[in-house]
């Protein structure tokens, strides 16, 4: 029954014959008969507002039902933070829990008597869905790369250290930070995972593993997690699963964190930016098992990410169904978002070697060919910065050698370019070629660095140069042209050929003179300051 | 409707008169309407001479479609119309109120900063009327196609939309319209180039230096020897409170002498006759340049495909025939009658139905006749011919040419001649119109000119340095395809923001040795680019626009 069909109205018809319309279902059929006919997004948006408006009085219960289709095609449901009433949220991983989450006659079933389609995990020869398990420990994967930690694994063990510092002055149990690593040689490294904050530190040994491995990686992560091997691997700890786990939100960390979550039949909240522990008040029958009572949680890590490119945070919680474990509660981390410890090598901790035989058969993928891709070339924080522009084009290698030795003459230099470098066609010989590239520009489309001396040659200027240099202390310029903008922010003006300009003042700062006087450059030319 | 596209029942591709004019209309006749425009706000993207006309004989004039268009939106009214022709110092002035008065309602300066901004407000407030709007910052990228057919548009940021209009209103290097296949960039000759400074003056300096009251303004236009022998000429426009002076030529001549557009701009700007006006004074607001279709040999003449049909520059509407400089009008007009065209055919089941009366109606309002006159085809049969020229060159420079020009009654002859339109839309581009009988008029006839120029206009680097931009870091819209000097080493000169000897701009000619072999090769920054298209003509290159929002930001325009 549709009262008005949209097809008859132009947008601005439409609204003024909606402002007659009070009755949510009316408007659903005429928003139905719009898509199914012209689909105008005006017209949609039009129906939308109508129903926005009548809404509040009774429509709390489709927002949840839309809060929890989150657009993201992530796994967790999610919640926003203003809005923290915990019966909406439910941090368990889609893929496990579709049916566990329905309520009603299911919930009282053995979930093992489930068809295969609604139960999805059900196929899965690992799953071993805990009931009223023990859990214990933050568990921190530390992703490793060259030999060495990433920077974020050092990161979450900071974060880590200072949760369960604060776990324990809550709850008064002592529980643990345990580090687990894998690769071809991490025995020290896991030493400094101690160093770095954890408890213990638990890795695996085995050359294959030099580099990230899905396969293997997720069954030795897994076997970790559930206290599997040999006894002298394990006795340290009594508990079932990790009651924490943290990822590094990095590309292997992101791979890694979803199998193994999977794998523990848990959730996972991925791409964090804040962790926090502390008691959650549910009400959702789904988890509490009995409509209408409240219950309140302990020891609930909260794991806080931007949704909407950060526009919004949603908190996602990790909870146990009454007759399904959810465990261990786990997230991956955006590398940066939290501080490190300052290392502390006598920091006392188990370092466990962790035992298990691992398959040929997960071996099948491996690596043919590997290359590592330049970091990129950091030019701020030097005490100097040499810059060749343009100037250089009589004999472009030349002149990029001549900028190179004066960047070895100093201690703490760096050699940066102008754009007017990369985008030329200048032929570079091989040797100095790599420093032609965008990596080493400088300037409002390149990098921003204010070294203490600034030494610009045949740098003419222009204003997008300017900006990525001005804050400098001393700047120096090299020119032959008198009339070169430059001229207007430098503190020195050597007005002089750089090919010339630049061996003169190589040889002055390796002969110990201190080159930045104005009589020792002014023979350039003209010292102007 | 196919797949799960956005569809409207209009989309406008750009936000200048043109668009405006179009989406206006088709809103008056109650057409969903989208319009998308690429810079940051309408006008950022725009640049123009600036002299807005409205025709008393055009079916659609910019007031007509936007209450209080002069009121808010425009500079000064233009009283005072003149042409200079120069030799050296020596100046011959005609006044050409006449002609500029010819079927004129009324004619104002502008600036597009201002004028499309506000022309985007009412826009987005009438097409948002019925369903539409204005959405910026949305670089329509191509055409959507459906088997070959024409049906809709693809853009930068948002996913592909269908529309059963497609106005193509993206200006002088038209994305759709070479998409579409109806236009091209390959003739230089076909395109004008021009520059243009906004230098600040007072407004009761501009009062008192061109004598005219705080409610009229002065037009002045410049031709000679001032500019050696590239085909061109000058402008200068009184605005409120700065002038708009510029330089306009014929890019196959600009490619030809290797001349660059700054220093011929500057030729103008420290000539001794501008030199009464600035008083010594020159601040430069902005440095802008913009492509100029030559309508004579462009303006399309069946301007559609399937939905889409183009508007004003994109359609190479633009009438530029010696003094008489109009292209806005005619884009409010293609684009009120574009709209119009959609109304009379909508619910026709041939989707072609909109462009082909859009056709009709530009011819039968006499619009396509203003912008390819029948007169000039006949005359430039002839009179471009390179011996014509040679011969009318030799009889000018010989004491027959002086006695000529020289005498009194040829005087007045000549200032009616350029008082008629119909004498002007026949005048050939070749030398002899543009540069060797204005200097003859000057020489035989004119004044000599004491003043001297102290301004120093800015550098290229400065003018550069003085433009906002907002680079797309690392996704350069153009690309070089041949780096020879033989393909690509006009652009060096002809582009605005490039020099030779200029390692701040565009285009650098570069000496490189390759094993041995020194060549030279030409290399592009796209950093400075002011988006004018000219190297899309003269250089081998893979032209777009910026993204939405990307690029240069023009204050003034």
């Amino acid at each position: 029954m549709t009262a008005i069909d949209p097809d008859d109205h132009t947008v601005d018809e439409l609204t003024a014959a909606l402002e007659t319309i009070d009755d949510a279902d009316e408007l659903q059929s005429v928003l139905e008969a719009e898509r199914a006919g012209q689909d105008r997004a005006t017209a949609r948006e039009a129906i939308h507002r109508k129903l926005e408006e009548i809404a509040p009085a009774s429509d709390a219960e489709s927002d949840a039902v839309e809060g929890d289709t989150e657009p993201e095609g992530e796994d967790e449901e999610t919640k926003a933070d203003v809005d923290d009433d915990a019966e909406r949220t439910d941090g368990d991983d889609a893929e496990a829990d579709d049916a566990e989450t329905e309520p009603g006659e299911e919930d009282g079933e053995d979930p093992g008597e489930d068809d295969v389609l609604s139960h999805p995990t059900r196929d899965k020869q690992h799953v071993r869905a805990l009931e009223d398990g023990d859990y214990a420990d933050m568990w921190i994967f530390c992703e490793t790369q060259g030999g060495e930690l990433l920077d974020v694994s050092r990161e979450m063990l900071g974060k880590g250290r200072d949760l369960m510092d604060q776990f324990e002055a809550d709850y008064g149990d002592q529980e643990a930070v345990v580090a687990f690593l894998m690769g071809d040689d991490c025995e020290a490294l896991a030493e400094e995972c101690i160093a770095s904050g954890a408890d213990v530190a638990v890795y695996h040994e085995d050359e294959r593993l030099e580099r990230f491995l899905h396969k293997p990686y997720t069954e030795i992560a897994a076997h970790m997690a559930r206290g599997e091997g040999t006894v002298e691997s394990t006795d340290w700890r009594e508990y079932d699963e990790p009651r924490y786990i943290l990822f590094p939100a990095t590309n292997n960390g992101r791979d890694l964190s979803a199998k193994v979550q999977a794998e523990l039949d848990s959730g996972l909240a991925s791409d964090c930016s804040d962790l926090f522990i502390e008691e959650s008040d549910v009400s959702n029958p789904v988890k509490t098992g009995e409509p209408g009572v409240k219950k309140t949680v302990e020891k609930v890590l909260h794991m806080k990410r931007p949704d909407f490119s950060g526009f919004e945070y949603s908190t996602i919680l990790c909870l146990d169904n009454p007759n399904r474990d959810f465990h261990p509660q786990g997230c991956s981390v955006i590398p940066g978002s939290f501080d490190p410890m300052e290392p502390d090598a006598d920091r006392d901790g188990l370092v466990v070697e962790h035992d298990m035989e691992l398959a040929d058969d997960w071996f099948r993928v491996g690596i043919a060919e590997h290359d590592r891709l330049e970091a990129g070339i950091d030019l701020t924080g030097h005490d100097v910065i040499v810059c060749l522009g343009r100037g250089i084009a009589d004999a472009p290698t030349e002149g990029m050698e001549l900028g190179l030795d004066l960047v070895d003459a100093f201690e703490d230099a760096a050699l940066g370019i102008t754009r007017g470098i990369v985008t030329s066609s200048y032929q570079f010989e091989g040797h100095v070629e790599a420093y032609s590239k965008e990596e080493r520009q400088i300037g409002e489309t390149g990098q921003v660095v204010a070294p203490d001396v600034y030494i610009a040659a045949g740098v003419s200027g222009a204003v997008q140069h300017k900006v990525g240099m001005d804050e400098s202390d001393t700047i120096i310029a090299i020119n032959t042209d008198p009339d070169a903008r430059i001229r207007d922010f430098s503190d020195y003006f050597i007005h002089g050929d750089l090919f010339e300009v630049l061996p003169r003042l190589t040889e002055a700062i390796e002969a110990g003179e201190t080159a930045l006087e104005p009589e020792a450059v002014a023979d350039g030319g003209e010292g102007d300051d | 409707m196919t797949d799960d596209h956005e569809h409207y029942e209009a989309v406008v591709v750009g936000c200048g008169p043109g668009g405006a004019a179009a989406a206006a209309r088709l809103a008056d006749h109650g057409v969903e309407t989208l319009v998308l425009e690429r810079g940051p706000e309408a006008g950022s993207k725009n640049v123009s001479g600036g002299l807005v006309y409205a025709e008393e004989s055009a079916p659609y004039t910019l007031d007509d479609l936007f209450d209080g268009f002069r009121e808010a939106a425009t500079e000064r009214p233009v009283t005072d119309y003149y042409i200079h022709n120069v030799a050296g110092n020596s100046v011959k002035t005609y006044d050409l109120t006449d002609l500029h008065e010819h079927d004129t309602d009324w004619c104002d300066s502008v600036l597009r900063r201002d004028m499309d901004s506000w022309l985007e407000t009412r826009v987005h407030e009438k097409t948002s009327a019925t369903g539409g709007g204005v959405l910026t910052n949305v670089r329509v990228n191509g055409l959507l196609r459906d088997h070959g057919e024409i049906v809709g548009v693809t853009c930068d940021e948002l996913e592909p939309i269908e529309a059963d209009l497609i106005v193509a209103a993206d200006g002088v290097n038209s994305e759709l319209a070479r998409d579409a296949g109806l236009m091209d960039w390959a003739e230089p000759e076909e395109w004008f180039q021009g520059v243009k400074a906004v230098v600040d003056m007072a407004p009761d300096a501009i009062d008192d230096r061109f004598d005219i009251g705080p409610e009229e303004g002065a037009a002045h236009l410049f031709s000679g020897d001032l500019f050696e022998d590239v085909r061109g000429g000058g402008f200068l426009y009184t605005n409120a409170d700065s002038l708009s002076i510029g330089t306009v030529f014929h890019l196959d001549s600009l490619v030809e002498q290797s001349a660059e557009p700054h220093e011929l701009l500057d030729a103008l700007l420290t000539h001794p006759l501008l030199a009464g006006w600035f008083k010594n004074e020159y601040h430069e607001r902005e440095y802008a340049a913009k492509l100029v279709p030559d309508s004579k040999k462009v303006a399309h003449r069946r301007p559609y495909r399937d939905r889409l049909v183009l508007v004003g520059d994109a359609a190479g509407q633009m009438q530029a025939q010696g003094p008489i400089i109009k292209g806005m009008n005619h884009a409010v007009t293609a684009g009120a009658l574009a709209a119009d065209a959609f109304a009379i055919t909508r619910g026709t089941a041939d989707p072609a139905a909109a462009g082909r009366r859009y056709t009709t109606l530009l011819e039968d309002s006499g619009t396509m006749a203003k912008l390819r006159p029948r007169r000039y085809d006949l005359a430039r049969t002839v009179g471009e011919r390179d011996t014509v020229t040679n011969a009318v060159e030799r009889v000018l420079a010989s004491p027959i040419g002086s006695l000529a020009v020289g005498n009194p009654i040829a005087d007045r002859l000549l200032q009616r001649a350029y008082n008629s339109p119909f004498l002007v839309s026949m005048l050939p581009d070749t030398k002899t119109g543009y540069i060797s009988l204005p200097t003859l008029i000057a020489e035989e006839h004119g004044k000599t000119i004491h003043w001297e120029s102290d301004i120093e206009p800015p550098t290229l680097e400065e003018r550069i340095g003085d433009l906002t931009y907002d680079t797309d870091v690392g996704n350069p819209h153009i690309e070089l395809r041949d780096e020879s000097a033989a393909a690509s080493g006009a652009a060096v000169t002809a582009c605005p923001v490039s020099a030779r000897d200029f390692g701040g701009g565009c285009y650098r000619s570069e000496a490189v040795t390759t094993n041995g072999t020194e060549e030279t090769l030409v290399s592009l920054d796209t950093q400075p680019c002011v988006e004018c298209g000219t190297c899309a003509i003269v250089a081998d290159t893979e032209w777009e626009h910026p993204r939405g929002g990307k690029g240069v930001e023009y204050r003034e325009g």
